[in-house]
């Protein structure tokens, strides 16, 4: 077992313990905003996996949790499955879910806009395909019939404090899977098709092949939080799940938090859940306000920290890095590349939030003179 | 004729999806900038219109020319910040600052207008009748302004020397800077233009139209088929492509049901995708 390897176990079991006791002590009016800031975190972790992975900007990533809730609570009502079975089986529905859409943007000539725009397209098309199927029903979704008692089996608990620990543990974990798969050698295959599919391909690395797969792991990691949040409201519709407002919350939530880290999408939900909340609740109910505030900070955000709180953190690390081996009388020369390589921490190395990305052309000047 | 009624609608409001999608396609030809925020700016100019006819009580249609301007300088603004700021962190910098415009103008519509659907009563231009059937003259005025638009920016493209240069920036970029084409200007240009049709399309379209704060992600959408189906930087394509799925869309609900409005035009996306990629690389 490496150091590294050591370091991540401990980390992930020292975070787990505090935050389970941390979410068993905190008052219960604001475990409801920690539940909702928790669910979006595992899925702005799973569109940073994508975007870090493969520099993909999907847009479907609610298809994917709503997939969870729809499986969880179809099975649940129908079957009398159980949510935590559904744990498991939600991954693979949201991961067969994804094939199609994976293939369609994985096809020669689409880039990362076109990619964007497919998956818009599927997130707003999903909707009224749902209503329309009867079994799943319609446009007034499914309910999860309340047990006679509450049982451990049918994952329903006394208090919200156990929804939040359960999403809090899962948000661990989704991070884990982060981890591990940019020191496997999937990791490292992505990062090549990423950084130069021709390379890539010429040693011989599947890269449509990667490329979907990286699409459906994304999606089975949103999946399971999706059962979660459904045990939780006891409800699932396209309007809990799948309105443009959570669409837009996923985004905005992982753009704050950046991808060059793991912890970008959870530490960009807390902040970005908390803080719509705070400005809701000094807007006083003054209608708009509390959106519009909401809208500004991360316009603000967005040009002010283009690669989000996980990205800007990276730059200063790196920074004080390079002043610690500059000051060491080490050759910058010798010294640069190096620093560049060890890339800490980052989702994957050299991902588009971690290191500078090269600007598009030579033309991004002023207007030259005359 | 059941028939000629929903084929003709559908023309006429396919028109203004194309006349959307124009503007969109010219900035993702030229700027290779996906405006996330072009339909936003098309539902601000449906309020701009409800605005100036409801509180204003001046007929929207006289003010084209100043709300032109309005959206020109706004759109010189929007610019500047993709220039200045997307630019740096490559194209999902622009995708960026696309939605942060999409959401504050989305809210920004809500907070002054609130949520609730309105619309403009009582500028409607009169009807004329064509084969029997009659059609309104707001939407044909709106489908006549589609075409010129198209022919003209198909013209100015092809022949003059401004057209030439944006058609070498969307070829490539770096070789036009080395002819001496002004790269970040003729980008900024395309961003203001289609900034401008945006708002003029939504302020001819206001007379006729419920207008809700969201509106804007409808016309997104329809922008993104027409783009797909039109061609990247193809003006008269863009016509042509918001056309069918203007008559698609128009057919499928007169026979089928309403819940299809939104599905066709991504229906037609997605088949069109699997069949046919996209060529462009953007």
């Amino acid at each position: 077992m490496t150091r590294r390897t050591v370091i991540t176990i401990v980390v992930a079991v020292l975070g787990t313990a505090l935050g389970w006791i941390f979410l068993g002590i905190i008052p219960a009016a604001s475990l409801s905003v920690l539940v909702l800031a928790l669910y979006y975190a595992v899925g702005g972790t799973s569109f940073n996996f994508l975007y870090g992975s493969l520099g993909v900007f999907s847009l479907a990533q609610v298809v994917f949790l709503a997939a969870g809730g729809y499986t969880d609570v179809y099975l649940y009502d129908r079957f009398g499955v159980s949510p935590w079975l559904s744990l498991l089986i939600a991954p693979v529905v949201a991961a067969l879910l994804a094939l199609p859409i994976a293939l369609a943007s994985s096809r020669a000539g689409s880039g990362p806009i076109i990619t964007a725009l497919i998956t818009l397209i599927v997130a707003e098309a999903i909707p009224p395909v749902l209503i329309a199927i009867g079994p799943l029903g319609g446009a007034i979704g499914l309910y999860v019939t309340a047990p006679a008692h509450v049982t451990f089996w049918s994952m329903q608990f006394s208090s919200q404090a156990a929804f939040a620990r359960l999403l809090f543990v899962y948000c661990v974990v989704a991070m884990l899977v982060l981890t591990v798969w940019k020191r496997s050698r999937a990791g490292y295959y992505v990062t090549a098709v990423r950084d130069s599919p021709e390379a890539s391909a010429a040693v011989g690395i599947p890269n449509t092949r990667m490329r979907i797969l990286t699409f459906m792991v994304s999606a089975a990691i949103a999946a399971p939080a999706g059962v979660i949040y459904a045990q939780y409201s006891l409800e699932v519709n396209s309007d809990l799940f799948l309105s443009s407002t959570a669409l837009f919350e996923i985004i905005v939530v992982a753009l704050v938090g950046g991808a060059a880290r793991v912890w970008g999408g959870f530490v960009g939900a807390i902040v970005i859940v908390l803080l719509s909340n705070e400005i809701t609740s000094l807007a006083n109910g003054a209608p708009g306000v509390g959106p519009l505030t909401f809208a500004g900070v991360f316009l603000l955000i967005a040009l002010l920290m283009p690669r989000g709180l996980s990205g800007t953190w990276a730059q200063l690390v790196e920074g004080l890095e390079r002043r610690r081996e500059a000051t060491r009388g080490k050759s910058v020369l010798i010294g640069a590349p190096a620093i560049q390589d060890s890339g800490g921490d980052a989702l994957v190395p050299g991902a588009p939030g971690a290191a500078a990305v090269p600007q598009r052309g030579g033309d991004d000047g002023e207007p030259r003179p005359g | 004729m059941y028939f000629a009624q929903l084929f003709i609608s559908g023309l006429l409001s396919g028109a203004v999806l194309g006349l959307i999608g124009v503007g969109f396609s010219l900035v993702l030809g030229v700027g290779k900038i996906a405006n996330f925020a072009h339909g936003a700016f098309v539902a601000v100019g449906l309020y701009a219109g409800y605005w100036i006819g409801h509180d204003l009580g001046v007929n929207p249609y006289l003010l084209v020319v100043p709300v032109a301007l309005a959206f020109g300088v706004a759109g010189w603004g929007v610019a500047e910040v993709y220039e200045r700021r997307g630019r740096k962190v490559g194209p999902i910098g622009e995708l960026l600052v696309g939605l942060a415009l999409l959401l504050v103008l989305n809210g920004g519509l809500a907070e002054i207008f609130g949520e609730n659907p309105v619309n403009l009563t009582n500028y409607q231009l009169g009807s004329v009748t064509v084969f029997r059937e009659a059609i309104s003259g707001s939407e044909l005025v709106a489908a006549i302004f589609t075409v010129t638009v198209a022919v003209g920016i198909y013209l100015f493209l092809r022949m003059s020397r401004w057209g030439r240069a944006l058609r070498a920036v969307a070829e490539n970029a770096s070789a036009a800077g080395l002819y001496g084409v002004r790269v970040p200007v003729a980008r900024r240009a395309a961003v203001v233009g289609s900034i401008v049709l945006a708002g003029v399309s939504g302020l001819l379209i206001s007379p006729f139209t419920v207008m809700t704060p969201e509106a804007g992600s409808t016309y997104l959408i329809a922008a993104f088929a027409v783009v797909i189906l039109g061609g990247v930087g193809n003006a008269v394509g863009a016509v042509v492509a918001g056309l069918v799925v203007g008559v698609i869309d128009s057919l499928a609900v007169g026979y089928a049901s309403t819940a299809w409005t939104t599905l066709v035009p991504l229906l037609i996306i997605l088949g069109y995708l699997l069949i046919r990629p996209v060529s462009v690389e953007v």
